[in-house]
């Protein structure tokens, strides 16, 4: 039989997601990825008014301490915890980790997951505290 | 008329009321259109979605086309979305169901008449990732007048036991908007079947079978919406199996690479 014998429908129309509550969900992790392009393209622009000099550097200070800029990255901060949960919970069903023969409890590895968040969080608190 | 009462409800132990089905209706011999129908029938707690359709078929409209088997959740033939979900109609019962129930179709699949769809493209991609076992080199030559039974522990059946359990209802491949997007995705259930023999000991055909799940249309072109998992009726976790081929595929590649 030849592989393409069979009838193919028309693909979904762009507006697909918009039918499930389910597909929402879904877009709005994949959306995630948008606040935090804004907080990335942020901290590329810090590293130009880096290399530009005291001026340049001032003025960074100052729009990344502005009103609209902190609540965009107060947004992304968010964005990036709310991916991190939908992830962690899918980690074990994609790489189920055996330890001796025994798989390890699905709740275990998430914990794991926010264990290591905070352990992150707390190093670089330290750090910025130091500095 | 009070004595029937009684004996009424005496028999019935459960809720009798009628209910409102709406069923999208497609004849192709008298018209290009698909139509809504609505059918009124008493019902009952135990009333499933296929006892309904049995109903309809019996009783209203002798018409209506749909594919039913075994009435149990094993043979995979009634699944039709559900007020825009992928059910099976065996295992969906109309007392969870408040107003009207719309019934379709499986989704993303060409539509032959009412509630039957053409399943030949997930058959297409069944068959391209040789949901089989594949043992090139038996341990001993096969003979007839001895033969062995392959022998496999509790604990190696356990790693693939999860995934072995798919019926092929199609449920996943209506629930995945990648596959309505790309109809050539080999889709959900076709990829965890292959990574279920891939995980099988007795197994030597994953290098055959790689080749098709580490392709775009492969394990690539999930994106994780998950709602495959959802909807499947036996817990298979078909969004679990894809990731997991994802991993695999990787891997693949990279050994690949070293290898030249």
């Amino acid at each position: 039989m030849h592989k393409s014998s069979s009838q193919r429908l028309p693909p979904l129309k762009r507006n697909w997601w918009l039918k499930h509550r389910f597909f929402k969900l879904y877009m709005l992790r994949e959306a995630t990825v948008l606040p935090l392009v804004f907080f990335t393209l942020c901290l590329l622009a810090g590293m130009v008014a880096l290399l530009q000099g005291a001026d340049s550097w001032q003025g960074w200070i100052a729009f990344m301490g502005s009103p609209i800029v902190l609540l965009l990255n107060l947004l992304a901060l968010a964005a990036s915890l709310f991916h991190a949960a939908t992830f962690f919970v899918l980690f074990p069903r994609v790489m189920p980790l055996r330890i001796a023969g025994h798989s390890l409890p699905d709740k275990a590895i998430v914990a794991g997951q926010w264990a290591g968040v905070v352990a992150v969080a707390l190093l670089f608190f330290w750090l910025l505290g130091r500095a | 008329m009070s004595t029937e009462q009684i004996t009424t409800k005496s028999v019935s132990t459960n809720n009798t009321s009628i209910k409102h089905i709406s069923v999208k209706r497609y004849l192709p011999d008298s018209s290009a259109e698909a139509y809504w129908q609505q059918y009124e029938m008493p019902v009952d707690d135990s009333t499933s979605l296929l006892d309904a359709l049995n109903h309809i078929k019996e009783q209203l409209d002798s018409t209506l086309s749909y594919r039913w088997s075994c009435r149990m959740a094993i043979c995979g033939s009634c699944g039709v979305m559900v007020n825009g979900i992928p059910k099976l109609g065996c295992k969906t019962f109309l007392r969870d169901y408040e107003g009207e129930i719309r019934i379709e179709p499986l989704s993303h699949f060409p539509v032959q008449r009412d509630l039957v769809v053409d399943m030949e493209i997930f058959l297409e991609h069944l068959a391209a990732v040789k949901p089989y076992l594949i043992d090139d080199n038996p341990v001993k030559p096969y003979d007839p007048k001895a033969p062995e039974t392959y022998q496999q522990t509790p604990e190696q059946l356990a790693r693939y036991k999860q995934f072995a359990n798919c019926i092929n209802c199609g449920l996943c491949y209506s629930a995945c908007p990648q596959f309505g997007l790309n109809p050539e995705f080999l889709g959900p259930a076709a990829l965890t079947l292959a990574h279920r023999y891939n995980l099988d000991s007795r197994d030597h055909g994953k290098k055959q079978r790689m080749t098709e799940l580490n392709r775009h249309e492969g394990v690539w072109s999930c994106t994780f919406v998950g709602f495959c998992s959802q909807v499947c009726p036996k817990h298979v976790d078909p969004a679990a199996a894809v990731n997991q081929g994802k991993v695999e595929a990787a891997k693949h590649t990279l050994i690949a690479l070293f290898k030249g």
